[in-house]
């Protein structure tokens, strides 16, 4: 069989047609369909996205701040519980109880009286298992 | 080179744009279509291939950049298009490239936009059997009969690497031919 070889053929051609008057058709057709040349859109968000993006971060510090601040006025200004506060001025002060009488007036020790009022038996008892008598009654 | 920054000009320009891209539609239009329909064989595949390369022409006219030649990057597009558009297709069909190709080549004969007789079928079959880059390149250089420089532009292919491409595709079409 004899050896084919391309460049002893004459050009082979592609042997592709296209329908009649397709190329004037093609371009009247195609410019129809081409895209209208609209300015282009830029949405208020992007085109200020920087300032939003900081307006935002402000508010967000903002609604922030009362927050950190409350919790730590809340840590600084923690009652001080009773038992606490016996202790110190037990121990660590140097009040003395007649100081406390002297800065409470009339009525403030009425009222301690009033809900101190103690019962003769129940005085009596607590006479009776304090052993420290002497003490209690020198005082 | 001065005149086709100057076309550019008017393609980009709205009051120019209408009146200078017919003027590209008419220059590059039998030109691409050719590479385009040596891509993909069928005349209607062809047809909506075109259309959406001169398309995509038109929006990215703006960022061309002018490094290349007008006419390489259109090619560039239509070359792209096209292949994207047959691997598309084949994927659909969940068959092969190679297969689809084959496909249409059988289908040639009652093709009424093919004119040719049972040599220029066998080269088809034949093209077929090549990677995808000597089938380009031997399309480019033996049907549209571009330079080597003009197709190097275009691929982004050395000449030298092009012309070994272009001999050993000739080599295994005329085995193809002799041996079928």
């Amino acid at each position: 069989m004899k050896a084919f070889k391309l460049e002893n053929e004459p050009k082979i051609e592609s042997g592709f047609k296209t329908p009649e008057h397709y190329f004037e058709n093609f371009s009247e057709k195609l410019m129809h369909k081409l895209p209208e040349n609209e300015p282009k859109v830029i949405s208020l968000f992007q085109k200020n996205k920087k300032i939003m993006m900081m307006v935002a971060a402000v508010l967000i510090i903002a609604l922030l701040v009362p927050v950190f601040y409350t919790s730590t006025v809340n840590v600084n200004s923690k009652e001080i519980d009773t038992a606490t506060l016996e202790n110190y001025l037990s121990y660590q002060s140097n009040i003395n109880q007649y100081d406390l009488i002297n800065g409470l007036d009339t009525d403030e020790i009425n009222n301690i009286n009033a809900t101190i009022a103690l019962e003769d038996a129940t005085i009596e008892d607590i006479l009776v298992s304090n052993a420290n008598l002497e003490n209690l009654i020198i005082e | 080179m001065q005149e086709e920054e100057e076309f550019i000009q008017q393609l980009l320009n709205a009051k120019t744009q209408n009146e200078a891209f017919q003027k590209l539609l008419l220059t590059y239009q039998k030109p691409l279509y050719s590479h385009i329909r040596n891509i993909i064989l069928n005349h209607d595949d062809t047809d909506d291939v075109l259309q959406n390369t001169f398309i995509k022409v038109f929006q990215n006219l703006k960022n061309f950049k002018g490094e290349s030649k007008l006419f390489s990057w259109m090619y560039r597009i239509a070359t792209n298009e096209a292949l994207s558009f047959l691997s598309q297709k084949a994927k659909k069909g969940g068959v092969s490239s190679e297969t689809l190709q084959n496909k249409t080549i059988d289908n040639l004969k009652s093709d009424s936009y093919f004119d040719g007789n049972e040599i220029q079928i066998k080269l088809q079959k034949a093209i077929v059997t090549l990677p995808e880059k000597q089938q380009l390149v031997f399309k480019m250089k033996y049907f549209e009969e571009l330079k080597y420089e003009e197709i190097s532009e275009i691929l982004g292919t050395s000449v030298g690497a092009l012309k070994t491409s272009y001999h050993h595709a000739v080599k295994k079409i005329e085995a193809f031919v002799t041996s079928n």
